[in-house]
C-alpha cells in the first residue's frame, strides 16, 4: 500500500536569481520521524516552506495526499501544521487567543471574532499550553511580555492544538533549556491528539542544527547548498555523512 | 573646505527661512488702522460676555456642533476602517483578489480626500441649500478618505510572515482577515480617535463659518458684527468642547480584552452603518432638489478665466501651501528651543493652543486688522493654525522622551539649549519631520479655506465661481485643486517613507 503522505518531485526554487532548492526529491511515508540537516542558509526553511504550500517552487511538483496543493480542499490542508523557526505569534494578542488560533481551521468566523474578544472558551488552549510546561500565570498575558522560551513554547502549542496528520518544525528547540527540550521533543515525535492521547503514527519533520537531539528519529536527512546530501535511517548515520553537509 | 551635510534636526529648522520673503511682505503691508480693533479683541479675552441669553445661545450652538461634528466622526472613522480594509494589501493577499481593484478603491479615496470638507459644504450646499444635513455629509466624504488612510497605513505594517502563519492554518478566509486586522484597527482608533474627534469639531466649526450652523456660524456673525466679548464667548466654549472629550477618552481605559466595551462598540459598529445607510438614502430622496438643477449647466456653462490668471492661481496656492508649511515646520522647535524653560513652555502651550482652537478663518480676520490681505499674511495664519498642531505632538512625544542623553549632556556642562537641541530633539526630529510630511498634505487642502477669506490662489476663486453658478470653472478649480493635493500627498508620502 503506498502511504506517502507528501512528495518533492524535482523540486528547485529560485530567489533573486539564486538557487535555494535544486532539483530536491523527497518521499515522507506517514508515521515517519524524519530530522532535516544542514548548516544555515543551506535551504532548510525553504524547504519546509515548500512542503507547507506557503513558498510555490519555481520549478516541479509537490504533492500531499497524491494531490497538487491547488486540487486540495481546505481541510485536506488542515492536516499540515508548521512551527515556524521565527515562531509567527502575533504580538498584540495574549499566549492563549495565539494558541487559540491554532483552531481557527476547524471552527467558523464568529469563534474568531469570540477569540479576538477574549471571550472565547480557552480550556483546549490551556491544556496543550500545560503540554508545553506553560505556567497558567503567563496564559493572558500579551506575547510581547513573554521570554524567548515561553514563545517558542506558545508556538509549538499552537501547532500542536491544530491536531494536524504532519508537522514541520524549524528549529523548535530554539531558545529552549535542557530539560524542557527533552520534554518537548517527546512530545514532538509523540504528537498527542486531542484527547491528550498518544496517537500514531504521526509523521514530524524537524529541521534541527544539534546533533546530540537526534535519537528518536527514524531517519535522517542533510541538506547542503539546496541539495539533499543523503536521505537515510539514523542508525545508518555516520560522520562521512556529516562531513558532506557540515 | 567641508560640504554642508544636512540631517533630520537641521532640515527641521531650515524651512524657518520662509519667514525672510513672508517677513519683508508683512512689514510693507502693515497697517494701525485696526489696531484698536485688535486690542479690543484681545481685551475681551478677559472679559467675555455672559448673561442667561447668550449661556443659552451657547448651549444650542454647542449641541449642533457636538451633533455635527460626533456623528461625522463616528461615521467616518468606521466607514475608513471599512474602507481602509479594502485598500490594504492584507485583503488582496487573503481573499486572492486581482490588485487592480485596490487601486481603484485607492484612486478614488485619493480624489475624494484631495478636496477640503470646507469645499465639499460650500459645494453641497450649492447643490442642495443650507441643511444641516450638509455638515455631516460634507464632513464625512473628505474624513472617510482620510481615516481610511491612516487605517490602510497600519495595516500594511502587518507582518507578511503573520500572514502566511495563518494562511497556512488554513482558516476561513474571514477568520483569517479579522485576526490579523483586528488589532492594527483597535489600535489605530485608540491612538487617532480622539484626534480625528478634535478635527471634526473643528471642521464642523469652519463649516458653521460658512452657514452650516452650530458654534462656527455664531463665531462668525459675531466678529462680522465686531462683538468680541460675544466671540470670546462662543471660542471659550469651543474650547471647552474641544478639551473634554480628551478628558473623557482619558477615563476610559481601552483594552483590547474589555469585553463589555468591545461588545459596546461593536454594536455601536453596526447600528452606525444601518443608520448612516438609511440617513443616506432618506437624504437622497427627501430633500429639495431646487438648486440641483444648476448642476445641468455644467455643460453649458462658460468659463471667463483665462490661462494665464488660471496659472498665477495654481501657482499663489503652491507657494502658500509651501511658505504655511515652512512655519509650521520650524516654528514650534525654534520656539521651544529658544524659550527653553518652564514658564515660556507653559505660554507657547498655550499660545499653540489657541492657534489649534480658533478656526482659520478668524484667525486671518483678525490678522487683518493690521496687515493688508497678501499671500504672506494667508501663509501666516495657515503656518500658525498649523504649528499650533505640530507643537503638541512635539511637546507629547518630547515629553515622554527617554531624557538621559539630555541629563548626562547637561552634567557636562553643556548648555541647556544645546542640551535639548542635541540631547533631546534630535532624537525626535526624524519622526517629527515623517508627520511634519503628513501634515503638509492637509495645508495643501487647507489653502482652501484661507483662500476664500483672504481672496488667495484658488480657493478664492472657487468661492467666485461657485457664487456665480460657472459649474465649469468650478469643475476647472477642483480638478486643479485635486491635482495639487494629489502630487503633493505622492511627493509627501515618499518623503515620509524614506523617513520611516
Amino acid at each position: 500500500m503506498n502511504n506517502t503522505l507528501l512528495e518533492l518531485k524535482n523540486i528547485s526554487y529560485k530567489y533573486k536569481n539564486n538557487l535555494i532548492l535544486n532539483k530536491v526529491n523527497l518521499k515522507i511515508n506517514s508515521g515517519e520521524k524524519i530530522a532535516l540537516l544542514g548548516k544555515s542558509g543551506s535551504g532548510k526553511t525553504t524547504l519546509l516552506s515548500v512542503l507547507n504550500g506557503t513558498i510555490k517552487p519555481t520549478q516541479g511538483e509537490v504533492k500531499l495526499f497524491n494531490k497538487s496543493f491547488d486540487e486540495l480542499d481546505r481541510k485536506q490542508k488542515r492536516k499540515i501544521t508548521t512551527i515556524w523557526q521565527d515562531l509567527r505569534l502575533i504580538d498584540d494578542l495574549s499566549a492563549e487567543q495565539n494558541v487559540n488560533c491554532g483552531l481557527l481551521a476547524e471552527n467558523n468566523f464568529y469563534f474568531a471574532f469570540k477569540n479576538l474578544l477574549n471571550i472565547s472558551s480557552f480550556k483546549k488552549a490551556h491544556k496543550y499550553m500545560q503540554l508545553c510546561r506553560l505556567h497558567n500565570s503567563i496564559y493572558d498575558k500579551n506575547i510581547r511580555n513573554l521570554s524567548g522560551g515561553q514563545k517558542q513554547r506558545v508556538a509549538i502549542a499552537r501547532s500542536l492544538i491544530q491536531g494536524s496528520d504532519i508537522l514541520l518544525a524549524d528549529e523548535p528547540f530554539n531558545n529552549l533549556d535542557p530539560k524542557l527540550i527533552t520534554t518537548i521533543k517527546k512530545l514532538l515525535l509523540e504528537n498527542v491528539d486531542r484527547n491528550n492521547t498518544k496517537k500514531s503514527p504521526k509523521t514530524t519533520l524537524v529541521a534541527l542544527h544539534r546533533l546530540d537531539l537526534l535519537n528518536d528519529f527514524d531517519k535522517v536527512i542533510g541538506i547542503r547548498d539546496g541539495k539533499i546530501f543523503f536521505n537515510i535511517k539514523r542508525n545508518d548515520l555516520k560522520t562521512l555523512h556529516l562531513d558532506k553537509i557540515y | 573646505m567641508n560640504k554642508l551635510k544636512l540631517n533630520y534636526t537641521s532640515l527641521s529648522f531650515l524651512p524657518i527661512l520662509v519667514c525672510i520673503p513672508l517677513g519683508h511682505q508683512l512689514i510693507t503691508n502693515i497697517h494701525f488702522g485696526g489696531f484698536k480693533l485688535f486690542q479690543e479683541f484681545l481685551i475681551s479675552a478677559f472679559n467675555p460676555k455672559i448673561d442667561n441669553e447668550i449661556i443659552l445661545t451657547v448651549i444650542n450652538r454647542l449641541n449642533e456642533t457636538l451633533f455635527i461634528g460626533f456623528f461625522s466622526w463616528l461615521i467616518s472613522i468606521i466607514f475608513g476602517a471599512i474602507f481602509g480594509t479594502l485598500s490594504s494589501n492584507i485583503f488582496y493577499k487573503i481573499f486572492n483578489i486581482p490588485n487592480f481593484f485596490q487601486s481603484i478603491i485607492r484612486f478614488f479615496l485619493t480624489i475624494i480626500r484631495s478636496i477640503h470638507e470646507v469645499v465639499w459644504g460650500i459645494i453641497l450646499m450649492q447643490i442642495y441649500g443650507i441643511n444641516f444635513s450638509i455638515g455631516i455629509i460634507a464632513i464625512c466624504i473628505p474624513y472617510t478618505a482620510v481615516n481610511s488612510k491612516v487605517f490602510t497605513e497600519q495595516l500594511e505594517t502587518i507582518d507578511y510572515k503573520n500572514f502566511e502563519s495563518i494562511n497556512q492554518i488554513n482558516a476561513p478566509k474571514f477568520s483569517s482577515l479579522l485576526t490579523l486586522i483586528w488589532n492594527p484597527i483597535i489600535n489605530t482608533f485608540k491612538n487617532f480617535g480622539l484626534y480625528r474627534l478634535e478635527c471634526s469639531i473643528r471642521s464642523t466649526v469652519i463649516l458653521g463659518l460658512f452657514g452650516i450652523g452650530g458654534i462656527g456660524t455664531s463665531i462668525f456673525l459675531s466678529f462680522q458684527t465686531l462683538n468680541f466679548r460675544e466671540l470670546w464667548t462662543y471660542l471659550w466654549s469651543l474650547a471647552l468642547l474641544i478639551i473634554l472629550p480628551g478628558l473623557i477618552f482619558k477615563k476610559i481605559k481601552f483594552k483590547n480584552k474589555n469585553k463589555i466595551l468591545s461588545i459596546f462598540f461593536i454594536t455601536v459598529f453596526f447600528i452606525t452603518i444601518l443608520l448612516s445607510f438609511s440617513y443616506f438614502i432618506n437624504f437622497i430622496f427627501n430633500n429639495n432638489f431646487e438648486n440641483f438643477n444648476s448642476l445641468i449647466y455644467l455643460f453649458k456653462s462658460s468659463s471667463d478665466l483665462g490661462l494665464f490668471d488660471f496659472l498665477k492661481l495654481i501657482l499663489e496656492t503652491i507657494i502658500l501651501s509651501l511658505l504655511s508649511t515652512g512655519i509650521a515646520i520650524s516654528l514650534p522647535p525654534l520656539l521651544i528651543g529658544i524659550f527653553n524653560n518652564s514658564t515660556s513652555k507653559i505660554f507657547i502651550k498655550l499660545f499653540a493652543f489657541f492657534f489649534r482652537l480658533i478656526p482659520t478663518p478668524v484667525i486671518l480676520l483678525t490678522l487683518l486688522t493690521f496687515n493688508n490681505p497678501s499671500l504672506s499674511l494667508a501663509a501666516l495664519t495657515l503656518g500658525l493654525h498649523n504649528a499650533g498642531i505640530t507643537s503638541k505632538l512635539l511637546f507629547t512625544n518630547l515629553d515622554s522622551q527617554d531624557k538621559r542623553n539630555y541629563i548626562a549632556m547637561k552634567s557636562l556642562g553643556i548648555s541647556k539649549k544645546t542640551s535639548w537641541l542635541l540631547g533631546l530633539f534630535s532624537q525626535q526630529a526624524k519622526s517629527y519631520l515623517a508627520y511634519c510630511a503628513y501634515r503638509s498634505d492637509i495645508i495643501i487642502r487647507e489653502t482652501s479655506i484661507v483662500g476664500v477669506i483672504g481672496s488667495i490662489g484658488l480657493g478664492w476663486q472657487l468661492q467666485e465661481s461657485l457664487s456665480s453658478f460657472a459649474w465649469q470653472e468650478v469643475t476647472i478649480v477642483l480638478t486643479a485643486y485635486s491635482s495639487i493635493a494629489i502630487v503633493g500627498e505622492l511627493i509627501n508620502g515618499k518623503i515620509r517613507n524614506s523617513l520611516t
